[in-house]
């Protein structure tokens, strides 16, 4: 009987999880929450001026708990943490869980012997997050989330928001700037993220669906998965001897772009255009000299983390924030690469990029 | 200045010889204790919770760490055993989807018990050497773990299992400080107080001697190799019960920080001498630096930086070898 029940427990728990990665992946051109809740634009949640005195006021703290440190987190990092000042909550722990979920869950153990009223996170691994959060949450932390929140949380209950990229925009807009960059016509090899990760898969497949309902005359000729960044040159020199014509290759992202750059430029080849997301100095130094990179898609990163200090903060008064805030994106290219750069990473570009441009 | 070092009077040399080395461990720790004891007493460090989440939080590497004291005491050495951690993990989580939770149990110790004599045997029957062998093991189940499950999370729900193996406790005392104490106690006895611990010793100090006494070195290389696997399965065990879950990510990160536990611990690197008590104090070291720097409220690059520079120290007294 026992037995019986664990196998049904198990299966529901496996069709349940089915269905949220369904609902995960709608690709009806918008970008959907994790649980399925639909986007708000993160610049329409604002604090009053009330609120805001009430919550300098209480003196609060807070901590940011990431899943690891990139380019891409430090800039949610910086967000968050000039958000915070901006409401007088002091910041007294940052960690880096290398994307390993047992050593989030020690992070946030060790943060809250600091008793922080706030905490601010990007979930390892969401199915199992809540064993790493619980803590947290019978501790009374208010939590609010980047990207993803663990399952079995509801919003408001639990956390105050998920705080995320248009992660279906960004798909969309990298597969514009290829279409762009090829003319709207040519061969399309597809770099796509080979695991179970909402973000990558989102905007994976949104380039893919974008191109064939969008572009008649872009196919995507070769496709490889990635699980290793480290192995992504191997991969694109793979996918260029399997389609040694291609017009343009799309990357899931900016890390594993510069070792296909790196394979292509191994191989004399300067025909072949690169679109790829998130920003990275190295991949824009190329742009800008009119290498192979055609445009690099940035979400508005620093915004993400704002708008996430911002809903836990108006969390501690009493304020409710929209389940699933999105931040916009955009293409950079050659001709837009300092106003781009600044609008993503709240930051001026390096002085490489801006003495390369001109 | 050399001379005078070397002239120095007999009971000052004798004084200099008490192996510092082996004591660089515990000083160590107590060194690094009371500084953030000080610096963040009002930070929570000192607080019980705190405390005890240290020692919980490293009781897997600490398990791992005992196995590893085994391996590099005998002249070896074993990289493969994050990747032991994942699939034991793994396997016992997919087991107990359909079976009930003894069977998931032994097929995660099974698994590490396995993968472990699969590295002892390719190292002492196959004569290859170890670091080659479990090089090229870690990739090899690293990828078996990721297709086991194509990259899902597999949750863990059996509560006896969450209990005896993560979150429970045993008249008060937490289930993972009854696995660390006990699997260190007999890491420590085995090693210490049997002939098998000291032929391990024996082999990892001079092979060739230890070979002409009579020493079955073959066997123990396979032994030491399998006790790394058993006990990196069990860290496994541990892991899914403390996160409710298995992910192939589990135990990856684990590598350095579980080598230079055992190291700063008193275990040659090159064989012949280990500790186990030092492995412990050495993981439990590594997790205080951990929790005091996040406490202290430094961001994640001054973290590594700090870290690096104090494991750097306590290396550099542990291991610095005067005749080079």
């Amino acid at each position: 009987m026992v037995k019986h029940l664990r196998k049904a427990a198990g299966a529901a728990l496996l069709m349940s999880a089915a269905a949220l990665w369904a609902v995960a992946h709608a690709a009806d051109g918008k970008t959907v929450g994790p649980n399925g809740e639909a986007p708000t634009p993160a610049e329409t949640f604002r604090l009053t001026a009330d609120e805001e005195t009430k919550i300098k006021a209480g003196k609060h703290t807070a901590a940011l708990v990431w899943h690891e440190m990139s380019e891409y987190t430090s800039a949610v990092n910086r967000g968050a943490r000039d958000e915070f000042e901006r409401l007088g909550i002091s910041v007294v722990a940052e960690t880096d869980a290398g994307f390993d979920a047992a050593r989030q869950k020690a992070d946030v153990e060790t943060v809250l012997a600091k008793q922080p009223s706030i905490i601010v996170s990007l979930p390892v691994d969401p199915a199992t997050a809540k064993t790493v959060y619980d803590p947290a949450l019978a501790a009374g932390v208010k939590l609010a989330f980047v990207d993803n929140a663990p399952a079995g949380y509801a919003h408001g209950r639990d956390y105050a928001a998920i705080v995320s990229d248009d992660l279906f925009q960004m798909g969309a807009k990298a597969a514009a700037a290829m279409a762009d960059a090829l003319g709207k016509k040519g061969k399309i090899g597809f770099i796509f993220h080979d695991a179970d990760f909402y973000v990558t898969n989102q905007r994976d497949n949104a380039f893919k669906a974008a191109i064939s309902q969008d572009y008649p005359d872009m196919q995507i000729v070769a496709e490889a998965g990635m699980a290793d960044p480290a192995r992504s040159e191997e991969i694109a020199q793979g996918l260029l001897t399997q389609a040694p014509d291609l017009d343009g290759i799309y990357v899931t992202w900016a890390e594993p772009a510069l070792s296909v750059l790196a394979a292509l430029r191994a191989a004399g080849n300067s025909h072949t255009k690169i679109v790829t997301l998130d920003l990275n100095e190295p991949a824009a130094l190329d742009m800008v000299k009119g290498g192979n990179v055609a445009a690099l898609i940035a979400d508005e990163a620093y915004v993400i983390g704002v708008t996430a200090a911002r809903t836990a903060a108006g969390a501690l008064v009493g304020k409710e924030a929209p389940a699933f805030l999105v931040v916009d994106s955009l293409a950079v290219t050659k001709d837009n690469l300092a106003e781009g750069w600044k609008q993503s990473l709240g930051k001026a570009p390096p002085s490489t990029l801006t003495e390369a441009a001109q | 200045m050399m001379v005078e070092a070397r002239a120095a009077p007999p009971a000052l040399e004798r004084l200099r010889r008490i192996d510092l080395q082996q004591w660089v461990v515990y000083l160590g720790f107590l060194l690094i204790f009371l500084f953030f004891a000080i610096t963040l007493h009002d930070s929570g460090f000192l607080t019980a919770r705190n405390l005890s989440n240290i020692v919980l939080q490293t009781a897997p590497a600490t398990v791992m760490a005992v196995g590893l004291v085994f391996v590099l005491s005998a002249g070896e050495i074993d990289l493969s055993f994050g990747s032991i951690v994942a699939v034991s993990a793994l396997a016992a989580a997919v087991v107990m989807q359909s079976y009930p939770m003894p069977l998931g149990v032994l097929a995660g110790l099974g698994a590490g018990l396995a993968i472990g004599f699969v590295n002892g045997w390719l190292v002492a029957y196959g004569r290859l050497p170890s670091f080659l062998v479990t090089l090229a093991t870690l990739g090899l189940f690293a990828g078996i773990a990721r297709s086991m499950t194509e990259l899902r999370s597999i949750p863990v729900q059996d509560p006896l299992f969450t209990g005896i193996f993560g979150s429970g406790a045993l008249w008060g005392v937490p289930s993972l400080l009854i696995w660390t104490v006990l699997v260190v106690l007999v890491g420590h006895l085995l090693f210490r107080e049997t002939r098998f611990g000291a032929h391990v010793a024996a082999t990892g100090d001079n092979p060739r001697a230890a070979l002409v006494s009579g020493i079955p070195i073959k066997r123990i290389r396979l032994a030491v190799l399998t006790i790394s696997g058993f006990c990196a399965g069990l860290a496994g065990l541990l892991y899914a019960g403390r996160l409710q879950a298995a992910k192939y990510t589990l135990g990856e990160t684990d590598l350095m920080t579980v080598i230079a536990a055992v190291i700063v611990g008193g275990t040659a690197l090159n064989g012949g001498k280990g500790s186990m008590i030092g492995a412990l104090v050495g993981s439990l070291l590594m997790g205080m630096l951990n929790n005091g720097l996040i406490l202290m409220g430094l961001s994640v690059s001054d973290q590594m930086i700090v870290r690096g520079l104090i494991i750097l120290g306590a290396v550099a007294v542990s291991l610095r070898d005067p005749s080079r």
